[in-house]
């Protein structure tokens, strides 16, 4: 469950990158965050992560209220939240299967955990035979994927992804976000940040649409752009 | 913590070590540097010390009576000696005694002494003071005993070498603060460097919920390692050196037939030395990693 309740975010160099937000995901939810670039959708994101703070207003993740959490709590707060980059953020020095498995050893799981929720994760994203590749040995899908089953490793209730699709080729894109749907219907919260017109529009799911820092569209079963206003083109 | 997260702190910080190698040379190099400085003022201090030990050991003052002076009189030099809250032990050297000692010191030409006795000498007493540092003022006032003909001591030696000694303690104190200082700093800015390269892998560490100590702890094992190495090689080197300057020096005073200078053999005061040289290079790499990765915490 996140929660944001009259949610403000003003950078240092006075943007206003959100502007009285009020919003709730539920649990077991799929949302998309869409918008124009700068619209403040990795904000959002950053902010459930506590990446960054707000100026005003509160955030509830998990129960857990927090813009009023204490620092050294970050981590665990991020155990319990997977997440997902355009630019996939591997650590080139691993092997896929270190790669995901270092995602448990930071929570000091037990070796008898990593051998069996390693290869599990793996499977999930059809990778199970990449283990031993190192990433740059891969496609860029391939790479997400690692990507993914990292972040689902340690079965987080929460899965964020800003623009996980924004580096990849249409057909990728579609089986990164379908591998997103999958996970979902295992019962974990998503919410992606995305510009894929097409897929937004097909998979029918909740659509959350920012406009230069507020909310100017939340519609379940929504699209990407507003009905009626189908010929204006968006970035 | 968990033994396995130790095991993996530890292996990350020793691969880092030699992934970063030449980063690591010039940090080793640094702290090197600093510790034989650190050493070789550390093995000043310790001979002087040694040497400053040893006079104190040896008879520091010495008075002596007019040789016509009767038994009741040495009697009263004796017991205002002991009177004196300056003096830590009084030893009477009797006419005979001194005697004995001459013939001794003369050996050979012992036969010049022929037809003498001991009655020409004077009686003596050997002076142990409570601290040297008074020895100017106990002097004048042991001038003053009636009976007394003079007193014979090392004194001024004594206070310069004392003064010298608090001297070399505060210079050697001031420079080897500064240069750790310099050595923390100039570790922290290679180590720096070997963060900066990784600091991709920092902050994918923090999104995945890394703890900041999870994180730090590998860097601060990698400055500990260099720190630890930087010891073992300066002190390699201090000991090699000071072992060669000390046989040369012993061999030297020996030719001169003198012992009142002794240099301490190095296996006297090696463990000491190698207990300090690895607290301050593992201090000196621990601190120059927790300075060095402070900034790419805050994610
Ligand atoms: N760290 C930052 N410092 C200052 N301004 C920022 C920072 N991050 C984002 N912004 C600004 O905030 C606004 C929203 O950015 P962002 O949330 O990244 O939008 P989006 O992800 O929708 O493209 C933009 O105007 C952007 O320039
Ligand atoms: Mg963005």
């Amino acid at each position: 469950m996140i929660e944001f309740i009259k949610v403000k975010k003003v950078y240092p160099n006075d943007v206003v990158a959100l502007n009285n937000i009020n919003v709730k995901i539920n649990k077991g939810e799929f949302v998309f965050l869409v918008g124009q670039s700068g619209s403040g959708k990795s904000t959002f994101l950053k902010l459930i992560l506590k990446e960054e703070d707000p100026t005003e207003g509160t955030i509830f993740v998990n129960g857990y209220e927090v813009s009023a959490m204490k620092r050294r709590d970050i981590p665990y707060l991020r155990r319990s939240i997977g997440v997902v980059f355009q630019d996939f953020r591997l650590l080139p020095d691993k092997t896929v299967y270190e790669n995901v498995a270092f995602a448990m050893r930071i929570t000091e799981a037990l070796p008898k955990e990593i051998r069996r929720q390693v290869p599990m994760a793996l499977g999930l994203v059809g990778l199970s035979r990449k283990a031993n590749v190192f990433p740059n040995q891969l496609s860029g899908g391939e790479q997400q994927r690692v990507a993914v089953a990292r972040a689902i490793v340690n079965n987080p209730s929460i899965l964020i992804a800003d623009e996980p699709t924004g580096n990849l080729d249409p057909e990728t894109s579609w089986e990164i976000m379908k591998l997103l749907v999958d996970i979902n219907n295992r019962g974990t919260t998503v919410v992606v940040a995305t510009h894929e017109k097409s897929i937004v529009d097909s998979l029918k799911k909740r659509v959350i649409c920012l406009d230069r820092g507020t909310i100017i569209r939340d519609q379940q079963k929504g699209t990407y752009e507003n009905e009626g206003t189908h010929n204006k083109i968006y970035i | 913590m968990k033994v396995r997260t130790i095991k993996y702190i530890f292996n990350e910080g020793v691969k880092n070590v030699y992934k970063n190698r030449l980063m690591s040379l010039a940090s080793i190099s640094t702290i090197t540097a600093s510790l034989i400085i650190f050493g070789i003022f550390y093995l000043i201090i310790a001979n002087i010390n040694h040497n400053i030990m040893k006079l104190k050991e040896q008879p520091e003052m010495q008075v002596f009576c007019n040789p016509e002076l009767d038994d009741m009189g040495v009697k009263l030099v004796q017991n205002a000696l002991i009177r004196n809250s300056n003096i830590a032990e009084v030893t009477m050297v009797t006419k005979e005694e001194a005697f004995e000692k001459i013939k001794e010191m003369l050996d050979e030409d012992a036969d010049l002494l022929e037809g003498l006795d001991s009655s020409f000498l004077p009686v003596s007493f050997i002076i142990k003071l409570k601290d040297i540092a008074n020895s100017g003022e106990v002097v004048k006032e042991l001038k003053k005993i009636n009976g007394v003909d003079k007193v014979t001591y090392p004194q001024k030696t004594m206070e310069i070498i004392s003064k010298f000694t608090n001297w070399i303690h505060v210079i050697s104190i001031v420079l080897t603060a500064i240069l750790l200082i310099i050595s923390v700093f100039i570790i922290s800015n290679t180590i720096k460097l070997t963060v900066f390269a990784r600091r991709k892998e920092i902050s994918i560490m923090k999104y995945i919920g890394a703890t900041n100590w999870f994180i730090r702890w590998p860097f601060i094992v990698e400055g500990i390692l260099i720190g630890f190495i930087g010891a073992a090689v300066s002190f390699v080197i201090s000991g090699f050196f000071y072992n060669r300057i000390e046989n040369r020096f012993t061999q030297e005073l020996i030719q001169a037939g003198t012992d009142i200078i002794t240099l301490l053999k190095f296996n006297e005061i090696n463990l000491p030395m190698l207990v300090m040289f690895m607290f301050l290079g593992c201090t000196v790499g621990a601190f120059g990693s927790i300075i060095s990765i402070r900034r790419y915490l805050k994610v």
